[in-house]
């Protein structure tokens, strides 16, 4: 069985006076179960030059409705440009309503589960280059 | 300008045999496609039952396809006891015992409320943070 930790520390100063610090960490583990995941997609990294939505994560490999979880990474910096991260075949924010996730800028990271049921795509909100990170834990 | 910062670090000796893994990584978070802080947070606690359906933690009252955080960890440490977590209709997956998420939520429309629902028996002590670019208080009743 392998063991697969990860821990968030988020930092605000958004309430003046009340400063926000949270930090938390986990284990990964199969749903319902002590054990923690034992499979991964890998790290992988991927360059994008085009705005068309693109799957990355394809939901035939992977088991439905269990505890796998998948991290993702911008890996630019700038503010500006972004991916839409959706869960469907389309992840322009217009067309898809509630599947469209949300955006990652550059630096911007998320890590949550994932049922494993539909695919994970993304699309560039520019043709210029934008390579995203990312990485599966299976169950 | 307020700064929020979000760091993550994922670790394991034998997830990949021969190949440790360790990433890390951190982002200063904006107001949408802009490099201002954001400066509105949403905060709290919470209990779920199994016998209660589905409850919006969050509805999108903001202005829709903007840059959103959203926190939210399990605090059960009953390893059956876990949380599914939706956006509107859309289930993004279960959180277990101890498990905590971060996401982007751009609320792509109106009716994209963050959701979470309670799975097998018993309460489930839950927290969260959405820190957000715009929020629309709801109107009087």
């Amino acid at each position: 069985m392998a063991t697969t930790n990860a821990s968030i520390t988020i930092a605000s100063d958004i309430i003046s006076g009340v400063p926000i610090n949270i930090s938390k960490s986990m284990v990964m583990r199969k749903l319902g179960s002590s054990d923690g995941l034992e499979e991964t997609s890998g790290l992988r990294t991927k360059k994008f030059s085009a705005t068309t939505a693109t799957v990355v994560i394809e939901q035939d490999e992977f088991t439905d409705t269990k505890a796998s979880k998948f991290y993702m990474r911008n890996t630019g910096s700038s503010k500006a440009d972004f991916f839409y991260v959706a869960k469907h075949a389309s992840a322009a924010a217009s067309d898809t309503a509630a599947v469209t996730i949300g955006k990652l800028y550059g630096g911007d990271w998320m890590l949550v589960p994932y049922l494993g049921d539909v695919n994970i795509t993304v699309a560039p909100s520019t043709a210029e280059t934008m390579t995203l990170e990312f990485m599966v834990f299976v169950e | 300008m307020a700064t929020t910062t979000a760091a993550v670090s994922i670790t394991s000796e034998d997830l990949m045999p021969g190949m440790p893994l360790a990433i890390n990584a951190i982002s200063t978070l904006m107001q949408t496609g802009t490099t201002t802080g954001l400066e509105l947070v949403d905060i709290g606690y919470g209990k779920l039952t199994e016998a209660s359906s589905a409850d919006s933690l969050h509805e999108a009252l903001g202005t829709l396809d903007t840059a959103n955080w959203v926190y939210i960890c399990n605090n059960s440490t009953d390893q059956s006891q876990y949380i599914k977590v939706g956006i509107h209709d859309t289930v993004i997956g279960n959180l277990g015992a101890g498990e905590w998420l971060w996401m982007p939520w751009n609320m792509g429309t109106a009716d994209n409320e963050i959701n979470i629902e309670a799975e097998t028996s018993g309460t489930i002590p839950y927290d969260y943070a959405i820190f957000k670019s715009t929020y629309t208080l709801p109107a009087k009743t």
